[in-house]
């Protein structure tokens, strides 16, 4: 079975992020496929590479893109959503003249057709939410 | 081509998240069969005579009316919600189908995915 | 079938008019909190979430304690996934 699966919170702001991973991780486990992974509203500050929690706190956006490229999958964030928070690949920072870009490697900024694509094309859909 | 059922929760204004769900909707519109539920305080989306001028927030409540023109097939709300929040359909900018429980049921049922927001 | 997730307690006034019969509840993040008592449903809740709040042995008997692959699992066997939050 091929799973999609949103996500619409931010790390540590909520519990979706790290909620969703664990539940990615057992996709695979279970013999599973997923379809991509769409980060939503806030969850696209999982693709954050600024990011950098305490040693003794879980690097959910670290792991998210260890999971990601570990297993070749993709991690859509929506465009929107990023730039309106501020999530920013070089190619929308060069486009809106800000000063740097943070996109983290493994992530990649798109538009709402991949969620509506992914949710057509995968047999089920999970949305961990805030 | 699959259905996507879209369930509106959120109220509108206190964050993005309203407005954002409604992108998703009219996106979904663009690909597959959509419609839309509203449910606790998603009802408040639909209230008629928001004026975010002052506040400068997008008006996002005046694309309701193009719901049908997008092609989203039926708009629907709860009607226990509806009730519980003192309104009735009057007081939306759109005309909404209510649904007891039984008919939200049965309009989950009828689509092949759900997407909450 | 639906599986229908819940992430937190307010969340339940949301989706109690539309969990049918045969449906089935998983109670995650603080939405296990809810599984404290009884509720009119097949109610499943996260062991990781339920054992970070120190709900084990505090959950009703009617709430079963769950993993992530049962929580595919579930999903796996549904019609479809409806999630509350």
């Amino acid at each position: 079975m091929n799973f999609a699966i949103v996500v619409h919170g931010a790390p540590y702001s909520s519990e979706a992020c790290l909620s969703a991973l664990k539940f990615a991780k057992a996709v695979l486990a279970s013999g599973h496929s997923i379809n991509r992974v769409f980060f939503y509203h806030d969850g696209v500050h999982t693709a954050n590479s600024l990011i950098a929690p305490p040693q003794d706190e879980a690097p959910v956006s670290e792991q998210w893109q260890e999971f990601g490229t570990g297993n070749n999958i993709e991690l859509i964030a929506c465009i929107a959503s990023c730039l309106r928070r501020g999530i920013l690949d070089e190619t929308e920072a060069g486009r809106y003249e800000k000063s740097g870009s943070n996109l983290a490697p493994g992530f990649t900024i798109s538009g709402l057709g991949q969620l509506i694509d992914a949710s057509i094309n995968a047999d089920r859909v999970v949305t961990f939410g805030v | 081509m699959r259905s996507i059922l879209f369930v509106f929760s959120r109220p509108p204004h206190g964050s993005i998240n309203a407005q954002e769900g409604l992108d998703a909707l009219l996106m979904g519109s663009a690909f597959t069969t959509c419609s839309v539920l509203f449910v606790g305080d998603g009802l408040m989306q639909l209230v008629s005579g928001q004026s975010t001028d002052d506040l400068g927030t997008k008006n996002f409540s005046l694309s309701f009316r193009a719901l049908k023109d997008y092609g989203v097939t039926r708009i629907a709300c709860s009607k226990p919600d509806l009730v519980a929040r003192g309104l009735n359909k009057n007081d939306f900018l759109i005309e909404v189908e209510s649904l007891n429980a039984a008919g939200m049921q049965a309009f989950i049922r009828n689509h092949d995915r759900v997407l909450n927001f | 079938m639906i599986v229908h997730t819940i992430n937190k307690v307010s969340a339940l006034g949301l989706c109690n008019n539309l969990i049918a019969e045969d449906d089935k509840v998983v109670l995650l993040e603080d939405g296990v909190y809810l599984g404290l008592r009884p509720l009119p449903f097949l109610v499943f809740a996260i062991r990781f979430d339920v054992d970070a709040r120190g709900l084990g042995g505090r959950l009703s008997e009617h709430t079963e304690s769950i993993d992530y692959s049962d929580f595919v699992r579930l999903c796996a066997e549904a019609d479809n996934v409806c999630s509350w939050f």
